[in-house]
């Protein structure tokens, strides 16, 4: 009877390429994975994550959003309380431009700032299982979920891609 | 010429690794020796004296200030443009030269950023002092009132609130952000609980994994491209506050370039009057190279340059306007009573920086060192003459009037760098101060197969 419980392969590389050659075989068995980098690079970005990130739309609804509440704030509170300058219009839309156009940029800014937060899932302060603290100084990692059963299959695909080394641990 | 940390000198020293930079940068905030304390409490003590006189200036009164008919901007909004200015650089290098890929920005990014925030820091107290009763200053900001009352947006001055608040949120987001990826590099090495605790927390658990690079550098890159247009459009606003004015001296429409330019260019200098005793100090000679400071040199020299040809501008529209009021305001600039202020900001920032055309003096750090603190005074008397000397010959002889500085002024102004200096001590000591991530995005990153096709 095979081995169902769920394990977490870590492999520890000093070259990005093997890395990603790691990653390559383990996606081609279709594991579930995660790749850890101290820096981000293209080359990790397409092998891992090659579609576009949700982020730019969000950022994109909030500028949107706040150019409209900048106008609005503007000409509602100019209404409310109308201070005539000659025969000016009251809701002068050039010089409303300033608090438009800065609460585009405000509001796109703290958009991009909470969509940051929530896609990349942070704060996460509970422990990764298979994150190793050398993945932020100068090694990359691939750690992959799988069952005990499958352990030295990943194991193999990592170590023949040249890993440093490989260690399993409890759970992804 | 592309610029990389390993281009500077293949054949003698060998290439920076990954390994280098971490070691490099987090040395940095090994717990601090008695000069970093001697600084920091140098910096407490400018700040105490510039409390104390403004605290005495509240109980005392606004008059105390020195301001009096017909100068009724001096020193205090003289500095906060000047901190304005100052902090403009440090988006440009961030997020201009990101956009433009300029790979000399990287070692110099995180400190110019830093002194983004705490410069706009400093610049935002200056209005609130200015106010006399800074109490009253929450009735710039739009909310309902008992009153029934809104601020006028058709105003320069509020619309300074939108452009100087947002441009603080947006740079201060930005550099936390910036930051977090190098704090988990912190995190990760840190030996005594306290860094422990506020790089866990500070790092926000951040880990580098895949889908997390993927989403921060999307995210960044819009940053950077939200944060691009903040560096003219804040300075243009600064610079509204006077040209939709109808003084002579300040009813130009050329101020918003002119200003932007004067903000880049007093902003690198400022950048180069920090880097160089922090490159000395943390011993960054392999991370912060002769390349930088010379690529840093031409940024001052065509900045210097657009501010230059400002001046000039402005002479020649005063005497084209034929209006005799601007031309008196441009005779007396030059040759009127306060004629040094005028003279020493022209060789300040005219003059003396055209000596970077030499090559060898651009990478001369003790050069630099000096160039960039004349450029700072000449900065400071530019924002001066614009502004006091203005007021100083308006329309009517009637009118004119001198101005002295009070020490409750030279105190609150010798403590904004105390504010701005305590900040800056303390950041470089507890957060890196160089980017980790950003600089090992410019190195070859390591490969088994040299032909395998990397690429930035």
């Amino acid at each position: 009877m095979s081995d169902s419980s769920s394990r977490a392969v870590v492999g520890i590389f000093t070259y990005m390429d093997d890395a990603l050659e790691a990653v390559k075989r383990v996606k081609a068995a279709n594991f579930d994975y995660r790749m850890y980098s101290p820096v981000p690079r293209h080359e990790i970005e397409e092998v891992t994550y090659p579609e576009k990130s949700p982020v730019r739309i969000v950022s994109l609804i909030a500028a949107i959003t706040g150019c409209t509440f900048g106008f609005t704030l503007s000409i509602l509170c100019s209404l409310d309380w109308p201070m005539r300058t000659s025969a000016k219009n009251i809701a002068s839309v050039p010089a409303f431009f300033v608090p438009g156009y800065e609460c585009t940029i405000l509001f796109g800014g703290v958009a991009t700032l909470f969509a940051i937060l929530v896609f990349c899932r942070l704060p996460n302060v509970l422990k990764t299982a298979g994150y190793d603290p050398r993945f932020t100084h100068d090694k990359f990692g691939v750690v992959v979920a799988c069952t005990g059963g499958q352990v030295e299959d990943v194991k193999s695909r990592m170590m023949d891609s040249g890993a440093d080394e490989v260690d399993v641990r409890d759970s992804l | 010429m592309e610029y990389t940390h390993n281009d500077h000198d293949p054949k003698k020293e060998p290439p920076v690794s990954y390994a280098e930079v971490n070691d490099t940068v987090l040395k940095m905030l090994e717990p601090p020796g008695t000069g970093w304390f001697l600084l920091l409490f140098t910096c407490l003590f400018f700040l105490a004296i510039g409390a104390s006189c403004w605290f005495y200036q509240m109980w005392a009164g606004f008059g105390e200030s020195g301001k009096s008919h017909p100068i009724g901007w001096g020193t205090y909004i003289t500095n906060f443009v000047f901190w304005v200015g100052i902090a403009h650089s440090g988006t440009l290098i961030s997020a201009v030269l990101y956009l433009f890929r300029a790979n000399f920005r990287q070692p110099i990014y995180r400190l110019a950023e830093a002194m983004t925030v705490f410069a706009v820091m400093t610049a935002g107290l200056f209005p609130i002092i200015h106010l006399g009763r800074p109490w009253y200053a929450l009735w710039l900001i739009p909310y309902p009132n008992q009153r029934a009352l809104w601020p006028n947006f058709r105003s320069p001055l509020l619309w300074d609130v939108f452009a100087v608040s947002t441009y603080f949120t947006i740079s201060a987001t930005f550099f936390f952000v910036g930051l977090i990826p190098d704090i988990a590099a912190a995190r990760d090495r840190a030996t005594t609980p306290f860094r422990k605790i506020l790089y866990g927390a500070t790092s926000l658990g951040w880990r580098g994994s895949h889908a997390q690079w993927k989403h921060y550098t999307s995210a960044y890159l819009i940053f950077a491209a939200f944060a691009t247009p903040l560096v003219v459009s804040v300075h243009s606003v600064v610079s509204w506050d006077f040209a939709m004015s109808i003084v002579p001296g300040w009813h130009a429409t050329i101020f918003p370039p002119y200003f932007v330019a004067g903000a880049i260019f007093s902003g690198v200098a400022m950048v180069i009057t920090l880097i160089i005793p922090l490159r000395k100090a943390f011993n960054l000679h392999r991370l912060i190279t002769p390349v930088h400071f010379d690529a840093m040199s031409k940024l001052i020299l065509l900045t210097s340059g657009v501010v230059s040809y400002s001046y000039i501008t402005e002479f020649y529209t005063a005497w084209f306007s034929n209006n005799s009021f601007e031309r008196f305001q441009f005779w007396f600039r030059p040759f009127g009573e306060y004629w040094t202020a005028f003279w020493g900001m022209t060789f300040c920032n005219c003059i003396f920086p055209q000596l970077l055309w030499i090559k060898s003096l651009r990478t001369n750090i003790a050069f630099l060192f000096i160039l960039s603190i004349f450029i700072n005074i000449g900065m400071w008397l530019e924002r001066f003459n614009i502004i006091f000397q203005s007021l100083t010959r308006e329309f009517i002889p009637a009118a004119w009037g001198g101005y002295n500085f009070s020490w409750i002024e030279i105190g609150i102004t010798v403590g904004a760098f105390g504010w701005f200096g305590m900040w800056m001590t303390l950041f470089i000591k507890y957060f890196p101060s160089v980017a980790i991530t950003e600089i090992k995005e410019v190195l070859p990153p390591p490969m088994r197969k040299t032909n395998s096709g990397a690429h930035h």
